[in-house]
């Protein structure tokens, strides 16, 4: 379950004895300053909120989400002291919620929005999950990163708001 | 709403700006209270786009994703994919990769510090700046044979080799761009215009800046000392030294310094690359199927952290292709610069973080009930800033 290559900052080894076993998926350094760990969804804020305080992590580099299939993985790349702590946990796709962590990184509120508008992914507590990059008019319920959403989907989808914009 | 409290949308947009964006201003009186942000008015679908195009032509896509900082984009996606790759790319073509993307940083920081004279009506220094630019442009010309899409970095290397005789010429120029940043940066420093328009506006406090993330020169006129390049080196950054350079103003004056100090260090590390170049191949052969894997990779690019994360799955197109350009970085941060400042300072704040739009260029201005308002372009708020503070 951990896999070790190299991590100077001996980060990988502190995460290993302070967050709990029941919390973590996986956790693994696959090349020098870069740190990936997996969290269970339940666990996704109290690991969050533990990791932030107990290393002193301010830098939040951004919020990638992605589409699995049948769920929706989020990953939240940290900085410390030049290593990436890449931070992931998944949320079914059917009802794809995840806790905020605006509260806890005031620099975070941008990237919970790109993720929400193009995944689909509510985030309980963010303060205004309004649109952010995608067109005014953009059909709602069209997630444009989600797998079965191909670009000739957005294209027609896109098409037929226009035509009913145009009739109503 | 009270009377006196006014809403004021800066932007979207012009045809001809690169990347256009809205600000609703809450102002009262002459104070801006809260500033609002509103982007997207030029999201192409990038991230999307990548999926369905092979690893070869995202290179292409990458570069496109920004017209002033494209090596460092390429530079990123590039070593991500080459760290799918497993492999490491020759220590020549690093150093040239190196050189370009320091060329890519100065060209980049002149024309910023270029529009930022402009943005407070001080059009020679403009002048002066965008024509020592051109230098940087044509040693970029010279090295790679375009000016703004490079096309020059490949996975696995370089597209060509720098020769002794453009190492020469390229010395030659860095000699005298460092000259005449020196001597702006003296001027600028001292120039009572200057220190009026940018000292003590948009202030950034090292603790916000901390909090809302900021990155890049933004982040290091707030006095942290943070560079991509240093905490987490790529290329031959290690091999390399050079200065972090840091500003303890938090101010619009603290982050031109930091601007002319950066040109003044890129400069060095590129005559410094120029004579400790190894020598060897520049570029290796990739196969075009990528390995299945995940991968997060970042530069230092003009303005910042750029991130990248790239997920294969084993076939020649990625299966998610995420960027974080150093811009959106910095927008909760120019939000709180904008908040307590005046309307007049409005255009230099905006332009303080190097954003990649310079798009104040529509305002419309809505005084109490609707139907009561007005537009001014950039320009007339640009004069009308201008002439507020000749009043003062």
């Amino acid at each position: 379950m951990v896999e070790t290559k190299e991590s100077k900052t001996g980060l990988l080894e502190r995460l290993r004895n302070s967050i709990p076993q029941e919390w973590i998926l996986s956790l693994k350094a696959p090349e020098p300053r870069r740190i990936f760990l997996s969290v269970k969804r339940e666990h996704f804020k109290e690991a969050m909120t533990k990791m932030l305080k107990d290393e002193e992590i301010t830098h939040l580099s951004t919020i990638t989400g992605v589409d699995l299939g049948e769920e929706i993985e989020v990953i939240y790349h940290l900085d410390k002291s030049g290593t990436i702590l890449s931070v992931k946990t998944t949320t079914p796709k059917s009802q794809p919620t995840l806790p905020t962590v605006t509260d806890l990184i005031p620099g975070a509120p941008l990237y919970e929005r790109e993720v929400h508008e193009l995944l689909g992914v509510a985030f309980d507590g963010h303060p205004d999950l309004s649109r952010l990059v995608l067109p005014e008019g953009w059909p709602p319920g069209l997630y444009p990163l989600r797998r079965e959403i191909s670009i000739e989907n957005i294209r027609s989808a896109l098409e037929k708001a226009k035509e009913e914009k145009k009739v109503g | 709403m009270d009377e006196e409290r006014v809403i004021i949308p800066i932007g979207p947009q012009h045809p001809a700006l690169k990347e256009p964006m809205n600000f609703m201003l809450k102002v009262e009186g002459e104070k801006v209270l809260e500033a609002i942000p509103n982007l997207g008015y030029n999201h192409r679908g990038i991230e999307k786009a990548a999926t369905v195009r092979t690893y070869i032509q995202n290179l292409y896509l990458a570069e496109r994703i920004c017209g002033i900082c494209s090596i460092a984009h390429v530079q990123c996606y590039a070593q991500g994919v080459e760290k799918l790759l497993e492999m490491e790319i020759p220590p020549r073509a690093q150093y040239v990769r190196l050189i370009l993307s320091e060329l890519n940083r100065l060209h980049s920081h002149l024309l910023w510090v270029g529009v930022a004279a402009h943005e407070i009506g001080f059009d020679t220094l403009f002048m002066y700046l965008w024509r020592d630019r051109e230098i940087v442009m044509d040693t970029l010309e010279l090295i790679t044979g375009n000016r703004v899409s490079y096309g020059f970095t490949m996975l696995g290397g370089v597209r060509r080799d720098i020769s002794p005789d453009m190492a020469a010429r390229v010395k030659k120029e860095m000699k005298t761009v460092r000259d005449r940043t020196q001597y702006y940066k003296k001027m600028s420093s001292n120039e009572r215009s200057i220190l009026k328009r940018t000292q003590g506006v948009g202030i950034l406090k090292p603790q916000d800046a901390l909090a809302l993330c900021a990155c890049g020169p933004t982040l290091r006129a707030s006095n942290i000392k943070w560079d991509v390049r240093r905490e987490d080196p790529y290329l031959a950054y290690n091999e390399i030294p050079f200065n972090v350079v840091t500003s303890d103003g938090c101010d619009v004056l603290s982050r031109m310094i930091v601007h002319y100090d950066e040109v003044i260090e890129a400069t060095n590390i590129i005559e410094y690359a120029l004579d400790h170049m190894p020598s060897g191949s520049f570029r290796e052969k990739v196969t075009r199927r990528i390995p299945a894997g995940e991968v997060v990779s970042r530069v230092e690019a003009p303005r910042g952290e750029d991130i990248h994360y790239i997920k294969s799955n084993g076939t020649d197109k990625p299966e998610r292709f995420k960027v974080r350009a150093p811009t959106l970085g910095n927008i909760p941060a120019v939000c709180k610069m904008l908040s307590d400042s005046y309307i007049a300072d409005v255009p230099i704040i905006l332009a303080g973080i190097d954003p990649c739009f310079s798009c104040t260029d529509r305002v419309t201005f809505v005084k109490g009930e609707m139907g009561k308002g007005w537009i001014w372009t950039q320009e007339e708020l640009r004069r009308y800033a201008n002439r507020w503070y000749q009043q003062r």
